[in-house]
């Protein structure tokens, strides 16, 4: 084991990213934990202040709500990276392509074809209809190129034995992909060599492609179409994220007010009159999207904005009603979706989930709810859940008459052990959980970006990574395929690790 | 552009200005008064709110009228909105939300002023070191027009930062030139230097007074220099001509209505001769010059922030903008 850094490092019987079981560094990990390893404590404190610099002076915030003053905080970027190797990340990128594709295949089938996936009893009509996401007015309402799944954010998380599997699927408003640019520019600038020591794929292309992905699906008729992000405003917790899309494609950020419909055409306002509008990215909830259609309390949205898409002369991305398919009931049949509508076996599994209005199924759960991960459907972002070995008999207790209540609202998975990754922790390394959540863009070809955004549980034993939780982030390496006959070594055997 | 954008731009100079002439006359004010007996330092604290048109608030909370809480008022206190936190503040809100049209050099520059005044003890820095203070927030301010100039490109985001920026200037002068004139006038030959002295560096104008007009000092001379001065960057003929320069270029050169205004009030100042226009009365031109700069903004409002088209067979309007700050 090289370097001071990993003195009384220890997997702790956790499948971990950077040692394996006998403790010994992995071979894609070995150069950089070599590199990091020679960096004094001092040194390591001083890059982390140069990083903490860099984040705050450029404004990279996010939004914890209900702080009083404090409302702003920078996302913490852990400086050890987490690396993927080339043949690992083939399988991920397969998988999620694979994913969405089907996804989008089942929400336009859905919306605007002819269902065939509840015709052949795939999933059942009632389970639709009851789900929370699942909205009527989206009925008829065409995506060109049946792209509803514009952007996906996949979260997956390996198991005790290093296997990959889809926790959720986030086909509505997915978020943290600025971060994922952010976090490589300053890894950059903060660990020059050590970035450079490594043949790393590029993650800077994201707002080109996504650029081109909403041209993809602009009405036929746009020509050169106009493309805004929508946002909720400066007060929403990914205000950031937004404003860095909108500046990354070269389009304007617009908040509801300032865009019009007239006549099943949107406008924006802007000083030289209006202007017409083509596609919209929008970051606001179906539900406030527009108060004719849906909340009539929402100031957010725009009167007459799902009329206008309805007619054919406006884009919305993501797709309206996309929540469908994010309901963890729903989820429970994506692998059945992919084969029906791919014919192929899914190459990432789910984690293993049990169906509480199954009868048989909730029987065998009752039992086992102190072994057992319980959700709510609808919810998102580790909000309502009971995770059973954790939890004390008076909880479980409560878990079990709401699920006797409403079965359709809970399902029950297998506690994951979620892998482990070495993590600053003052001036030395500790295991600390991590997820994974790619970004998959649906455009002419279904892309995903290579890495995406690894968040870090930053308290001891804490499986929760949400930022709103006490969670980090790591800058995330997909190493590109070695090309025979190049020399692999990269580095320039600079001074900085 | 989108008007909302336009607006804040608009607004985030006007807040940048705001804070730099408050931080350069408190300055002044306080230095000047160091040497002075306490009811005349009554009067030039009252003068300077007057200046800063932040009387009224002021009064209404029955605070001693002396330095320190004066000082306190026009700095960190958070119920002011003319504060000079409450206004970095706002400069930083309008910056933060057209985050993505602005330079990442200009939104750095506003940020980390920003964060620097919430880190510091701004209490006691007045306590202490009020003329750092002072000094940090004019370099601050002077960093960020510089920081601007540099780095964003002369389009119409650029004119309207801009606008604001003079606007807000003129008017800063003009009500400087109303509220101190009349004791300029009247103080004793002795006195004069230092009320002279004290109007010009609120200016920050000394310094070219003197290689100008050399010792003298008629008030006419201030009047001359401040009010119709071509040359000199914070005198309100100088403002209203840069803020027409970029009114024309967004106006495509057509003469809407806020150009047609501006140019009307920017022309009668330019063909002024001094010695009438004091003979017909100081006050009533400069009242009559505030008012046009108020009402100019008014009508870059209405034609560029608030463009509500009458024709419109829309659903229903969105509700107008919420306040943009400070609107």
């Amino acid at each position: 084991m090289a370097g001071s850094l990993f003195d009384g490092y220890v997997p702790e019987g956790f499948f971990d990213e950077v040692v394996d079981a006998a403790g010994v560094v992995r071979p894609h990990y070995r150069e950089v934990v070599d590199r990091l390893g020679r960096l004094s404590p001092d040194e390591l404190a001083r890059r982390e202040r140069l990083r903490d610099r860099a984040f705050r002076s450029a404004g990279i915030t996010f939004t914890v709500y209900g702080e009083g003053e404090d409302l702003e905080r920078t996302f913490p970027m852990d400086l050890v990276p987490r690396i993927i190797p080339a043949d690992e990340w083939d399988r991920i990128e397969g998988g999620l392509v694979q994913r969405v594709t089907a996804l989008n295949q089942f929400l336009d089938d859905l919306y605007v074809g002819e269902r065939s996936a509840v015709r052949d009893q795939i999933v059942p009509q009632w389970l639709i209809a009851t789900s929370d996401g699942f909205q009527r007015e989206a009925f008829g309402l065409p995506v060109p190129r049946g792209n509803r799944c514009l952007v996906a954010g996949i979260d997956l998380v390996r198991d005790a034995n290093g296997v990959y599997r889809v926790l959720e699927d986030n086909l509505r408003n997915p978020s943290g992909i600025s971060y994922v640019l952010e976090n490589r520019a300053a890894m950059t600038r903060v660990l020059p060599t050590l970035f450079g020591s490594q043949r790393i794929r590029s993650v800077d292309h994201y707002g080109a492609s996504l650029l081109s992905a909403l041209r993809f699906v602009a009405p036929p008729a746009a020509g050169d179409p106009t493309i805004v992000v929508l946002t909720p405003g400066v007060f929403n917790s990914a205000y950031f994220e937004h404003a860095f899309l909108a500046r990354q494609m070269g389009v304007e950020l617009v908040e509801g007010p300032d865009l019009v419909v007239d006549e099943h055409v949107v406008f924006m306002r802007t000083t030289r009159g209006l202007q017409r509008v083509d596609v919209i990215y929008r970051r606001i909830d179906d539900d406030f999207l527009d108060p004719v259609a849906f909340r009539s309390d929402s100031l957010l949205g725009v009167p007459g904005l799902l009329a206008a898409a309805r007619a054919g002369n406006v884009t919305i991305a993501n797709a309206v009603g996309n929540g469908v398919a994010d309901d963890k009931a729903v989820y429970a049949y994506v692998p059945d979706l992919i084969r029906y509508y791919l014919n192929e076996e899914p190459i990432l599994a789910n984690v293993e989930t049990h169906i509480l209005w199954d009868e048989d199924q909730r029987a065998m759960c009752r039992e086992r709810l102190d072994e057992l991960v319980v959700k709510p459907v609808a919810a998102s972002g580790g909000y309502g859940m009971l995770i059973g070995p954790a939890a004390g008999s008076e909880e479980i207790d409560l878990f079990r008459k709401r699920i006797e209540a409403n079965p359709r609202g809970y399902i029950a998975q297998e506690v994951v052990q979620l892998s482990r990754h070495p993590t600053l922790v003052g001036d030395h390394l500790e295991g600390r959980h991590i997820d994974l959540r790619p970004f998959v863009l649906s455009g002419e070809n279904v892309e995903v970006i290579p890495g995406g955004l690894t968040r870090v549980a930053l308290r001891k034993g804490s499986l929760v990574v949400n930022s709103s939780q006490g969670g980090g982030s790591k800058d995330t390496w997909v190493l590109a395929p070695e090309v025979p006959g190049e020399p692999d070594e990269a580095g320039d055997g600079g001074g900085d690790a | 552009m989108l008007a909302r954008h336009a607006e804040s731009l608009f607004w985030c100079g006007r807040y940048l200005e705001r804070a730099e002439d408050t931080a350069r006359m408190l300055d002044v004010t306080y230095h000047g008064l160091l040497e002075s007996p306490p009811h005349e330092a009554r009067r030039s604290w009252l003068d300077l709110l007057v200046v800063l048109n932040l009387d009224a608030g002021f009064l209404e909370r029955n605070l001693a009228l002396d330095a320190a809480t004066v000082s306190e008022f026009l700095v960190l206190d958070q119920d002011n909105p003319g504060a000079i936190v409450a206004v970095v503040g706002r400069a930083r809100e309008n910056a933060r939300s057209v985050r993505e049209l602005v330079s990442t050099e200009f939104w750095e520059a506003v940020n980390s002023f920003y964060l620097e005044l919430q880190a510091r003890d701004l209490r006691n820095d007045l306590a202490q070191q009020p003329y750092e203070l002072h000094g940090l927030v004019k370099r601050r301010c002077q960093t960020v027009a510089g920081v601007a100039a540099e780095t964003m490109p002369r389009d119409d985001g650029w004119r309207f930062l801009m606008l604001g920026w003079m606007l807000e200037r003129a008017e800063m002068t003009c009500r400087l030139l109303n509220v101190r004139y009349g004791e300029l006038a009247s103080v004793a030959e002795v006195d004069r230097f230092h009320v002279l002295h004290g109007v010009l560096k609120s200016a920050s104008s000394s310094e070219a007074f003197r290689k100008v007009y050399g010792a003298s000092m008629d008030p006419a001379h201030l009047v001359e220099f401040l009010l119709l001065g071509r040359t000199i960057p914070r005198s309100v003929l100088y403002c209203l001509r840069q803020a027409e320069k970029d009114l024309l270029r967004l106006g495509e050169d057509e003469l809407g209505r806020p150009q047609r205004m501006l140019g009307r009030i920017r022309s009668e100042l330019e063909f002024q001769d001094v010695q009438e226009l004091l003979e017909g009365g100081l006050h009533a031109v400069l009242d009559q010059v505030q008012r046009g700069v108020r009402d100019v903004a008014e009508a870059i409002g209405m034609q560029y922030f608030r463009n509500l088209r009458v024709d419109l067979h829309a659903v229903a309007f969105a509700p107008p903008a919420e306040a943009v700050e400070g609107a």
